[in-house]
């Protein structure tokens, strides 16, 4: 359903993506790994239209439509409206608003009003401290509270495909299990997911498929199973001597 | 020859073709020719002195008719026939009423006053940033003009100081401005010049290198109000009068205008655009007296300013020195600085 | 002495709702684009000549020159938004805030231009400057209508900015605006609500400018659009509870201060108002109800 080819891609001055091909089928789940500074969160950017390829395309096609359409011609918030939600980094949940507020901006570009009180039902059935919370601002909950509505948050859209930040930054061990299994769950209810992590043995444990970044590059694909089993990964990224 | 001394000689053979032009000036041009070419000098003295704080230090003053005003204000003072002190400034002490100074050591003091004012002013003030910097410095000339207008016995509060002895004339304007643009250039230079650019690009960087930032912002900011105190006095004994209304809001702006068509922080910058600020102000006169449309000079500058900051933010030279008055490997140097404001400012932008 | 104290509170209170409409447009702007607009003192003064012009001129109703006085402002704020501000985005803050000075010069002087220097007397209908009977003080009918039209527009504005999905929206980009472009909020859309909102508060001000004080002039909007700026600093810039608190603060200390100090102090007004700024940004940076400071301090 995403189709990125080619894309080469600057921030400001500097040329962070020399060229990246990658796809998304419908209905899986694809992690992108690699160190700091590989350009993992640029590719991220370059589908929500926050950053703009100067050469390259962002093909993705849309829930029954045959064409697909060119996300680098498309402004943020269009992307948003394509079914495409990004659940950034470091959360960054509106901390003055309440968390209700912020479960209902995640559906801002929805007007069907029965649904979205429907899905806000489901997905404080997901996540109960939510509704709990409701009221409060969100700045007051705890990380992983956060994190689970920034995720809730990102649900609202109704997205097709969902790409995820490294949700398990800053988290400790068990909410970032409880979370990855929450992500399992919601991908077996139909969402695809592209997922950015630096905790590559969580990652290839959760997706189908994985990428391996290096300097702007991508130097490795295959099932996440291959991967996590490929000796130099191992070495490289899973930690192992 | 050295770098140094082929410098030394183009500063001497330009001050000298400067001098040959202002006597060809005052041989051939009249008086009212005369008193505007001296109005330009004056807003070069300013432009240039306050590009070391606007420019250079990126500490953005709307506040230089303040210091012009204490200058003025204090220079007037001292030079005021003492025989007409008595009875216009009745409040002044009768030490001072006595006086009638000539016009360089009042020119002084009065400068030196409002480099006074400027660190008074500045420990509070200096500790703010960006807009508040600039609406505080605002304040600071509506502070003043109140303190003007209720001081009546010392200075006709509301009515004005008018009768000052015109002592200003061309000559004493070139001298003013070949010794801001010498001092201003020797700072920009220096490595007071240097600290000053390390802390506009990134004053948590400059602070790490051992930048003392109070002081650094400080000492930029009194230098610029001792020259503005300078100009203010050769201001009040070139219009011979001086109100609390004199100087004010659209000429804070004016002068921020100038530096900012000079680009941040070049001082040859500033002073083109000063002289062509004044140049346009000058022509635009006649016209709005022959058609009476009043206010023109000024919606013209709001216009050309706004052009300016929408198609070429840098203004007209960056941060550079025109390439005739460097012709040395630094001159590369300061472009990058100003393209890296650039992305600085982007990303404290972004991460807001 | 209790009622020339009381008059002097209630004198406060009516300075105070015009600073405060007025305020709300800074912070609201603030909050949003980072921007201390200068300009918008100017508006008030554009809102000022519109009733002249709808009210005496035209000779419409009081209820059709508010409604004109709304329009019009939010319409200014729109057109300045869009010529000077939205080329701008992404440029450093100084450069926004000179290009606002500029278009507060340009306001000004074309007004002076089209309408002259000189101030106008604006005579509004008698019944408004009729007394209430039976006070022991000095209040007329123009007063509460002030003060009843501020604080109802001020309780309409938090409602839209606490209960609407554009008041959402607005807080959200106020709070992070890339972030509020990933959950498909039109980042434009909300700025320019916010500038047409902000902007129609101050034409109002401007409106209850004449109405209290009978004279309007071309550059009427500048000093007292400063002021609101301080109280919208001392109300903590970005907030809007605070933008009103701090126009109440101020009006009402501005008065006091006139009116209960030695007269020969009086003409320090303004000089109080701005040390009033430098101290507020000195002891509480954030003032009374702002979020952390980011770049004032």
């Amino acid at each position: 359903m995403l189709e990125i080819g080619g894309a080469q891609v600057w921030r400001g001055q500097t040329h962070v993506l020399h060229g990246i091909d990658l796809a998304v089928a419908e209905g899986e789940i694809v992690a992108l790994i690699g160190a700091n500074g590989a350009g993992k969160t640029t590719v991220l950017m370059t589908i929500c239209g926050l950053l703009r390829p100067r050469q390259g395309a962002v093909r993705y096609r849309a829930a029954g439509s045959s064409e697909p359409v060119d996300l680098a011609r498309l402004t943020p918030e269009a992307i948003v409206g394509q079914g495409i939600a990004l659940c950034p980094e470091g959360r960054q949940v509106f901390a003055s608003l309440s968390v209700r507020e912020n479960l209902m901006i995640g559906a801002y570009l929805r007007r069907d009003r029965a649904a979205i009180a429907a899905d806000l039902d489901h997905v404080v059935s997901r996540f109960p401290i939510l509704g709990e919370r409701a009221r409060q601002p969100a700045g007051s909950l705890s990380g992983g509270e956060q994190m689970m509505l920034a995720i809730g948050r990102s649900l609202m859209s109704r997205p097709r495909l969902l790409l995820l930040d490294e949700p398990s930054l800053g988290l400790a061990p068990q909410i970032v299990e409880a979370i990855f299994d929450i992500l399992s769950d919601i991908n077996e209810a139909g969402t695809t997911m592209l997922l950015v992590e630096q905790n590559a043995s969580m990652a290839l444990e959760l997706a189908h498929r994985a990428y391996v970044m290096e300097t702007g590059r991508v130097t490795l694909s295959g099932r996440a199973q291959d991967l996590a089993d490929n000796p130099e990964i191992r070495r490289a990224y899973l930690g192992a001597a | 020859m050295t770098g140094t001394t082929r410098g030394w000689l183009l500063a001497a053979g330009l001050t000298a073709l400067g001098a040959a032009a202002v006597w060809a000036a005052t041989a051939s041009l009249n008086n009212y020719l005369l008193t505007l070419i001296a109005f330009a000098g004056i807003n070069v003295m300013l432009a240039v002195s306050l590009s070391l704080s606007n420019g250079l230090t990126g500490l953005f003053s709307l506040g230089h008719p303040a210091f012009m005003m204490v200058g003025g204000y204090i220079a007037a003072i001292l030079t005021f026939p003492a025989n007409r002190k008595g009875f216009m400034l009745p409040d002044l002490p009768e030490w001072l009423a006595a006086q009638q100074w000539p016009l360089l050591p009042a020119l002084l003091v009065g400068g030196a006053v409002a480099g006074l004012a400027a660190i008074m002013a500045g420990f509070p003030v200096l500790r703010l940033r960006g807009h508040y910097l600039a609406v505080a410095t605002l304040g600071l000339i509506f502070i003043l003009r109140a303190v003007v207008n209720n001081l009546d016995g010392y200075t006709r509060g509301a009515l004005g100081l008018s009768g000052i002895p015109k002592l200003t004339d061309l000559w004493w304007v070139y001298a003013w401005v070949v010794i801001t643009l010498f001092v201003c250039w020797r700072i920009k230079h220096s490595s007071l010049g240097r600290t000053m650019m390390a802390m506009r690009e990134n004053e948590m960087a400059a602070a790490c290198m051992g930048v003392p930032l109070a002081r650094t912002r400080l000492m930029a900011f009194a230098i610029g109000a001792v020259f503005a105190g300078i100009a203010g006095g050769l201001w009040a004994h070139l219009v011979t009068n001086l109100t609390p209304t004199s100087l004010g809001v659209f000429l804070a702006f004016q002068l921020v205008v100038m530096v900012v068509l000079g680009g941040q922080g070049s001082l040859a910058g500033a002073a083109l655009a000063a002289i062509g600020l004044s140049a346009i102000a000058n022509l635009l006169r006649p016209v709005e007296q022959s058609t009476g449309i009043y206010g023109m000079t000024q919606i013209v500058v709001a216009l050309v300013l706004i052009g300016v900051l929408i198609f070429r933010p840098q203004g007209l030279f960056g941060s550079r020195e025109p390439g005739v008055l460097m012709r040395r490997p630094e001159s590369s140097a300061p472009s990058r600085t100003a393209a890296s404001t650039q992305t600085t400012h982007l990303e404290q932008r972004g991460s807001t | 002495m209790t009622s020339y104290l009381l008059q002097q509170i209630v004198n406060g209170l009516i300075l105070g709702s015009m600073y405060a409409l007025v305020a709300i447009g800074f912070s609201m702007i603030y909050g949003i684009v980072r921007l201390i607009n200068f300009a918008h003192g100017d508006i008030a003064m554009i809102g000022a000549f519109t009733a002249l012009a709808v009210m005496i001129v035209a000779g419409l109703p009081l209820p059709v020159v508010i409604l004109a006085v709304l329009v019009v402002g939010a319409a200014m704020g729109l057109a300045i938004e869009f010529v000077a501000f939205r080329p701008l985005r992404g440029a450093p803050q100084v450069n926004g805030f000179i290009t606002s000075l500029a278009v507060s010069i340009l306001i000004q002087n074309v007004a002076i231009l089209l309408l002259t220097a000189e101030p106008r007397g604006v005579a509004f209908p008698a019944f408004l400057s009729e007394r209430i009977p039976g006070l022991p003080i000095n209040i007329d009918l123009v007063d509460i209508l002030i003060v009843v039209l501020a604080v109802a527009l001020m309780l309409g504005l938090v409602t839209i900015v606490n209960r609407t999905r554009l008041g959402m929206a607005m807080r959200a980009t106020a709070e992070n605006l890339d972030v509020a472009r990933l959950m498909g909020i039109n980042v434009s859309r909300t700025i320019m609500a916010a500038f047409a909102i902000g902007s129609a508060l101050a034409g109002i001000a401007g409106l209850m400018w004449s109405a209290r004080y009978g004279q309007i002039d071309p550059i009427m909007g500048f000093l007292p659009g400063l002021k609101a700026f301080v109280a919208a600093v001392i109300g903590g810039v970005g907030s809007i509870p605070g933008a009103m608190l701090g126009g109440y603060l101020l009006g009402l200390a501005e008065v006091l201060f006139v009116g209960l100090l030695p007269p020969e102090y009086a003409g320090y007004r303004d000089a109080f108002v701005f040390g009033t700024l430098i101290l507020v940004l000195l002891v509480l940076p954030n003032g009374l109800m702002g979020r952390a400071a980011e770049d004032r301090a």
